[in-house]
């Protein structure tokens, strides 16, 4: 048995021949990318909010404030984090995918990388550790796909029934997609990456890695399936 | 691996798996040093040689499509690396500020200040190095060359910049980018409009894309150089 685009995605609408690269639209993927873009559009739109935080062994506030300039590299970054996203969302070739998962956990790091707190910069320091060694089972897992069946399409993908080699290869990028994202086994760091002024743009790092374990799970059905 | 047998040299197919075994030995090595060691600049030392398993374990596949990951691959431990190691500067430079009293060596294992170190071998052999980089980089042209090549721009301008020499090329750098884009241009066109040229119109957009990204890398890094000076 074969899991194919119509049980994951909805109908396939069309698709898209770009020479060797086939990207395919299905409802699914269409949804995932427009709420991305869309997404993106109100953080380049909005004003970042400030963040008050309560003063130790007193009863005042402080007011966490950020330099103008800063706040716009952290614009910037955040807006091509979620076009990256965004492009993880539509792709339909492993290869782009691991790309785009690999930009994006730079993209992470460099939203936060010009903060005063030494505690986001610690935390920052720890996700980029486990993000570079989680690009091993990254890119090796798609190079073993790659081995094993020739291809890195996913249309040809979900047509080939798996042999063990691309099982493994499987389990080795789900490891390292769950890493370079930061979720499960792997999210105490990034939990304090989040706890800075500038919102609207820190949220992305979130909402990033939410939307490409989403589009993960489809891509490990398509390729075991 | 059936697949790439009408493509892949035996050979290469032979090498295969035990390319892939010692790609994963040297990971699970490398990581397990990680977990032993307790300062911070040897574990991102370290986190690279990991990085470096990942190039043996896709680079074991042998085809086009596997040198099309490799170089990726490549500039993502690279951007990483880099990402990485200025956030610990950055770091170790707000708890300094926060405290300036504090002894550092025994917090930390980074010392973010200038060396007075007066070494013939530290004035001779970045440059060489570089030059080395650059020369191999011009030979093999392309993508490739270009990368080698801008590694060699980016640690002549870092070792400068170490010992505190101002370094003046980012104009220069800038212009050469735009002449390769010309290059590439026009080596792309003449290969539509005039197909028996094409060994020329190859050379043009070689020689083009090697500058190109020989000029992103070198500006990349210099760049970044400037941004820590501003602090």
């Amino acid at each position: 048995m074969s899991m194919d685009f119509v049980t994951l995605g909805g109908n396939v609408l069309g698709t898209i021949p770009l020479g060797d690269i086939v990207l395919y639209v299905s409802p699914f993927n269409l949804f995932l990318f427009a709420v991305l873009l869309g997404f993106t559009l109100l953080i380049a739109l909005s004003k970042p909010e400030t963040q008050i935080e309560a003063t130790m062994h007193k009863l005042g506030n402080t007011e966490v404030t950020v330099g103008p300039k800063e706040l716009k590299q952290r614009r910037f970054l955040s807006i091509i984090c979620g076009i990256a996203s965004a492009g993880a969302m539509i792709t339909g070739d492993l290869f782009n995918f691991t790309l785009f998962m690999a930009l994006v956990g730079i993209l992470n790091i460099g939203i936060v990388s010009a903060v005063k707190q030494t505690t986001v910069l610690n935390s920052a320091f720890n996700y980029g550790l486990i993000a570079m060694m989680c690009s091993l089972p990254l890119f090796g897992g798609a190079a073993i796909i790659l081995a094993s069946t020739g291809t890195l399409s996913l249309m040809v993908l979900s047509q080939m029934p798996a042999n063990p080699m691309v099982v493994f290869g499987a389990v080795l990028m789900l490891i390292g997609i769950l890493g370079e994202s930061g979720v499960a086994p792997f999210f105490a760091s990034k939990a304090e990456m989040f706890r800075t002024a500038g919102s609207p743009y820190i949220v992305i790092i979130h909402l990033s890695s939410l939307f490409i374990i989403v589009r993960a799970v489809e891509i490990m059905l398509l390729v075991l399936w | 691996m059936s697949v790439l047998a009408q493509y892949v040299p035996q050979a290469f197919i032979n090498m295969y798996l035990p390319a892939i075994y010692a790609g994963l030995i040297v990971g699970f090595i490398a990581t397990m040093a990680i977990a032993m060691k307790r300062e911070e600049i040897h574990i991102l030392i370290l986190t690279d040689l990991v990085g470096l398993a990942m190039i043996f374990v896709v680079s074991a596949v042998g085809t086009d499509l596997a040198e099309a990951l490799i170089l990726p691959g490549l500039v993502v431990e690279l951007a990483e690396t880099l990402a990485i190691s200025e956030i610990l500067i950055t770091r170790e430079m707000r708890i300094i500020e926060q405290n300036p009293r504090r002894n550092l060596s025994k917090s930390s294992s980074l010392f973010p200040q200038p060396f007075a170190l007066n070494m013939e071998i530290l004035n001779t052999a970045p440059n060489f190095i570089a030059l080395l980089l650059i020369g191999y980089g011009i030979f093999l042209t392309g993508f490739t060359g270009g990368a080698v090549a801008g590694g060699g721009i980016v640690l002549y301008a870092l070792s400068k910049k170490a010992r505190g020499l101002p370094v003046l090329m980012l104009d220069g750098i800038a212009g050469v980018s735009g002449i390769s884009w010309c290059l590439w241009i026009i080596g792309f066109l003449l290969f539509f409009v005039a197909p028996q040229y094409w060994l020329l119109s190859l050379f043009l957009a070689a020689c083009g894309l090697l500058l190109k990204v020989a000029s992103k890398v070198g500006l990349i890094g210099l760049l970044m150089r400037e941004d820590i000076d501003k602090e």
